[in-house]
């Protein structure tokens, strides 16, 4: 097939991984797609421009901050001047942009596999209820804050310690009163409100990264239970495994809500308690882990929405282990300059 | 699949629990006994095969199976 130029964004590979690394690798692992890799970065400081084995030329994007007017302006840019087929987005704070512009990206000649703006909103941290009900699964106590004034009587309901949580991005286990309103003031300064406080579960953290065709069905699922975490609580090694309660949990959800592309169920197992702690929707930073065990699922999405064969086989082995190292690339400050002052590079 | 029968047991003693990714070790009595349990044998036929195995009494196996039970409770396993 001819050349497909696909757009990839979360670049970063430090301390904080984003999925696009990843992404971009397993697309890269199926031959038959004769992928580009445009990356579509935020920093000219993402070591995704770098790592040009794995991506062929990166734009530095706007903040999908608004109206989105500048972003979408940047991407159609990209599609006249280079070429742009496909986007795959990976940042939850892009999400909403890319749903309501998906038809006209499309009609424009960029296309994308994302779900509804309904089903966006369904598995919102603030409304993970229904979703665990229907799923199986339990769910921490957890109380939506809107303003500072009920703050006290969810802490009080829900006890310490208690996770706050902001709507898109971060948590922070709050151990004091005085610190869930710092950290609330913090989470509402970056991202505004809702503000989530929740029960904190003690258990084994167990993930689930899958792939839904948006009728029902599923493209691929691979549960891991993450063995090291960093000081961040990024997955630094971790291990598949076949946990039934989870996986018939992650295949009711697309079942359920008819889940179009990719997702993570992230759970919080405790003796025979399963707990859903949230539903991100899109690839997480480890998905390469999937692909590395036989279910490239960026792969199988690319080929869904472009009428390819998908990969039948839904199986893999449990006990393989994913190993997250650093490693030091030495490159010109030529890429670093145009991605400066031109927005791109090389 | 029981989780019993589902575990990866290897000849040095590595026990692999696919459903928890949990991992453990195990001595040799304990590898013998998951490996009958594991065929979907009972606590009698375990003691049996540490009888059979090793210069100990009834008792002692007994005793020792039941523990190894235990632990396996412990960790969720059986």
């Amino acid at each position: 097939m001819d050349k497909l130029i696909v757009g990839v964004s979360g670049l970063n590979a430090a301390d904080n991984p984003g999925p696009g690394i990843g992404v971009a690798r397993s697309l890269r692992e199926d031959a038959e797609l004769h992928v580009e890799i445009v990356g579509l970065a935020y920093d000219a400081m993402e070591p995704g421009i770098y790592l040009d084995w794995v991506v062929d030329k990166s734009y530095v994007m706007p903040y999908p901050l608004g109206g989105g007017e500048a972003y979408i302006a940047r991407l159609l840019h990209i599609k006249q001047t280079h070429g742009l087929d496909y986007v795959i987005p990976n940042l939850d704070a892009e999400l909403p942009l890319f749903i309501q512009y998906a038809k006209a990206l499309n009609d424009n000649g960029i296309r994308t596999f994302l779900p509804s703006m309904e089903q966006f909103r369904v598995r919102g941290k603030d409304k993970l209820d229904e979703v665990a009900r229907k799923a199986g699964l339990r769910l921490p106590r957890t109380k939506v804050i809107t303003s500072p004034e009920t703050i006290a009587a969810a802490v009080e309901e829900i006890g310490l310690p208690v996770m706050v949580k902001g709507i898109f991005y971060k948590a922070y286990r709050a151990a004091t009163m005085g610190e869930v309103f710092q950290r609330h003031g913090e989470l509402v300064a970056e991202w505004g409100y809702p503000v989530i406080l929740q029960e904190v579960v003690a258990g084994d953290e167990l993930n689930v990264v899958g792939l839904g065709d948006g009728e029902g069905g599923t493209l691929g699922l691979v549960g891991i239970k993450k063995i090291m975490v960093t000081a961040l609580g990024k997955i630094w090694t971790g291990v598949t495994i076949k946990h039934d309660r989870m996986l018939a949990a992650a295949q009711a959800f697309i079942a359920e809500y008819k889940w179009r592309g990719p997702f993570e169920l992230e759970c919080m197992a405790k003796g025979d308690d399963v707990y859903l702690i949230e539903i991100n929707p899109r690839f997480p930073a480890w998905s390469y882990f999937a692909t590395g065990v036989g279910i490239n699922l960026p792969s199988r999405m690319l080929r869904r929405s472009l009428g390819m064969p998908v990969p039948a086989a839904l199986d893999y082995p449990a006990g393989k282990l994913f190993v997250r190292y650093s490693f030091e690339l030495v490159t010109d400050m030529d890429l670093f300059q145009k991605a400066v002052t031109r927005g791109e590079a090389p | 699949m029981s989780r019993l029968s589902a575990l990866a047991v290897n000849d040095e003693g590595f026990v692999f629990d696919p459903t928890t990714g949990d991992s453990f070790l195990a001595n040799r009595c304990g590898l013998l006994i998951l490996r009958v349990l594991g065929e979907g044998k009972d606590d009698k036929d375990a003691v049996r095969a540490l009888t059979d195995e090793y210069d100990v009494t009834s008792e002692e196996a007994e005793r020792d199976v039941a523990d190894f039970r235990e632990q396996l409770k412990a960790v969720g396993i059986a």
